[in-house]
């Protein structure tokens, strides 16, 4: 279970550099500015459950996931994992965690095999443990065969099927997935998908699922509620029939580009009709 | 988990990887480990046949048969007198005539004897380095003609020979086969340490910079292990890699000895399992810090390329400090142990001139490097986090 409430974080972005000759600032160096990544973003990710984070690109999604991963100290807001909150024990709520992040490098000279069970010994699991859990996800994930090759070489689907293993060697109850279709094809999507599904029923372990995205068909297809996150805030929260009766939209598509770019679409409709 | 335990985890991981890049480390062993035992060999080669010549007491001459007297001292000297071919000048000049010629005019032993001091060339060639080398012992060997002229012609008319030489000189050298030694293989301990620089960088880049640019950081720090435990793993490994080609370095002049050409340098090369071993004392310190120092440099870079080119630095430095002491600028300064790389250099030169030092003179470099390790290692743990996002 994972519960984020009020999350706020803003970086410093690098200040556009005005030089003139001979490297000698012509004006006044200008005072770095601020970018407001996270403005607000509150959610529940119950157990047995998969939900959905849909957002536009740099809508704040990876900068949230990142967050609840410990790489990024929060400026404000609160972070649980099964009641353990991330900021002051972060290492047991990472220990509770697997998370598929955005970079998912693996160790091309090490064998898909070695990669898991270095990720699983990190995590505490003895050598033949993590053996064992490596075989069994890979089963799961349908890449026994690739299990014992280096993994330099191996296509998107079979670096993302890597990654996945190594992320839930330690079978953590909290899975965390940012954009994990990214470069996938039909089939590994659809293999993936299905993975998901049988790790939300009591079979699979019951597992909190959050999972990050931009992609409509993947939220109407997968997940339980969803997220809607927009400009750094969350600006919706519900199943996708409850998002589309509040709408009004019989579309999906629709409905989100109504919840996400409201003020947008807002500025547009204000716009006098020869200014446009 | 206990953090010794992830340590070691880590440090097995970044090990093996090492030492899977067979292409890398094969390029390491080509050509840091072996490049100082072949330019010992190509030393020996030298020396050997600069002694080979030495022996040879040859001396070769253009026109000898004008100069009768000057043959008959020769060959008193139990020089072999060869004729000059006669193209020696074209042959001088492109290397082929490896000693220097003796012209002799055609009316010398008349002008001899008339007491007109003719002139006889030596002609060699500047830029052919072995006819320079010989032709200072024939100048000397043409002087003492002259002066047993001379004196013959002075003590005929009664001048006692001790007016002739009113002072004498003698020679003295202080220094020890070893001292002299070292002319030749100063240069060893600096091959040593490049092949220690360059067998830790690749391994040090792959595990900071690499690591940043596969994207495998990121998730590394998902893991619930402190951050200084992977880095202390990390850094072990790295050590490790640069350690062992210490080992292999060290170890590698050994043979080298063995195939001297020349039985004189193989006198004066006193390089034992001794030497060996107190080139290990100076080194394995120097490879855990240089190895902290290249990680701290390439976490700060995105990508290997990037890393590489700011370790440039770290290799420049590395090469540059130990050259105060190879040409002896300003002698040997008690400064110059407190600065890495050079106090290495400044203490394996003293093992080749088989002169000693005490346990202070050692514990001054450890020292050093004790805490430009631990300051990197520190500077690596506090940058990791923020270089894993960004």
């Amino acid at each position: 279970m994972i519960s984020i409430q009020h999350l706020a974080k803003q970086f410093a972005a690098p200040a556009a550099k005005t030089r003139g000759l001979a490297g000698v600032s012509l004006k006044r160096r200008t005072p770095a500015r601020f970018v407001q990544a996270v403005k607000d973003v509150s959610f529940d990710a119950p157990d047995g459950h998969i939900t959905g984070l849909l957002g536009p690109n740099g809508a704040g999604k990876t900068t949230t996931l990142r967050m609840l991963a410990g790489l990024i100290t929060p400026d404000a807001g609160r972070m649980a994992v099964d009641g353990i909150d991330v900021a002051s024990r972060p290492r047991e709520a990472l220990a509770r965690m697997g998370v598929l992040s955005d970079a998912r490098g693996l160790y091309p000279r090490l064998t898909a095999r070695e990669n898991i069970v270095y990720f699983g010994r990190l995590q505490g699991m003895n050598a033949d443990a993590a053996n064992a859990r490596a075989q069994s996800l890979a089963h799961m994930l349908e890449m026994t065969a690739l299990l014992d090759r280096r993994t330099e070489g191996f296509s998107q689907g079979e670096r993302m099927k890597t990654a996945l293993a190594r992320a839930l060697v330690h079978d953590p109850a909290n899975i965390i997935l940012d954009e994990p279709t990214n470069g996938l094809d039909v089939l590994a999507t659809r293999a993936l998908r299905e993975s998901l599904r049988w790790l939300r029923t009591p079979a699979g372990g019951s597992k909190c699922i959050v999972f990050s995205t931009h992609i409509m068909q993947e939220v109407e297809r997968l997940c339980d509620s969803v997220v809607v996150v927009s400009h750094g805030r969350t600006v919706a929260t519900g199943t996708v029939p409850s998002l589309l009766a509040q709408t009004g939209e019989r579309d999906f598509e629709e409905a989100f580009v109504k919840l996400a770019f409201a003020e947008e679409i807002q500025a547009h409709d204000a716009t006098p009709e020869l200014m446009r | 988990m206990k953090p010794m335990q992830a340590v070691l985890t880590v440090f097995r991981k970044e090990i093996s990887d090492a030492l899977r890049d067979r292409r890398t480390l094969l390029t390491v062993l080509v050509s840091s480990v072996l490049l100082g035992p072949l330019v010992l060999v190509a030393i020996s080669a030298l020396v050997a046949s600069l002694e080979a010549r030495a022996e040879a007491r040859q001396v070769v001459v253009a026109g000898i048969e004008h100069a009768p007297s000057l043959k008959n001292w020769f060959e008193r000297q139990t020089y072999t007198v060869k004729a000059a071919p006669a193209d020696y000048e074209k042959r001088l000049r492109n290397a082929q005539l490896t000693d220097p010629v003796v012209v002799v005019p055609a009316d010398f032993e008349a002008a001899l004897q008339r007491g007109e001091s003719p002139t006889v060339e030596l002609v060699s060639d500047s830029a052919n380095q072995r006819s320079q080398a010989g032709a200072g012992p024939i100048a000397r060997l043409l002087g003492g003609f002259s002066r047993e002229r001379a004196t013959l012609n002075l003590a005929l008319r009664g001048i006692s020979l001790e007016l002739l030489e009113p002072m004498q000189v003698e020679d003295r050298d202080l220094a020890s086969t070893q001292t002299r030694a070292t002319q030749i293989t100063g240069m060893l301990p600096y091959f040593v340490m490049m092949a220690v620089l360059y067998g830790a960088l690749n391994a040090a880049l792959d595990t900071t910079a690499g690591e940043r640019e596969r994207g495998s950081l990121e998730p590394l720090l998902m893991n619930p292990s402190e951050r200084w435990v992977l880095v202390v793993g990390k850094w072990g490994a790295v050590a490790s890699v640069g350690m062992l080609i210490a080992v292999l370095s060290c170890l590698s002049f050994l043979p080298g000895q063995w195939v001297l050409r020349s039985d004189t340098l193989a006198a004066m090369f006193q390089y034992g399992p001794r030497e060996a071993a107190l080139f290990l004392v100076v080194l394995l310190p120097f490879a855990a810090a240089v190895s902290a120092l290249l990680m701290a440099v390439a976490i700060r870079c995105k990508s290997f390329k990037e890393a590489q080119a700011s370790s440039t630095v770290v290799m420049l430095a590395a090469s540059l400090l130990p050259l105060i002491n190879v040409f002896s600028l300003g002698g040997d300064s008690p400064w110059h142990l407190w600065v890495p790389a050079l106090a290495q250099n400044v203490l394996m030169t003293r093992v080749l001139k088989g002169e000693s030092f005490d346990a202070a003179q050692v514990l001054v470099p450890l020292g050093v490097c004790v805490v430009l390790a631990s300051v990197c290692v520190w500077f690596v743990a506090r940058t990791l986090r923020s270089a894993a996002v960004r």
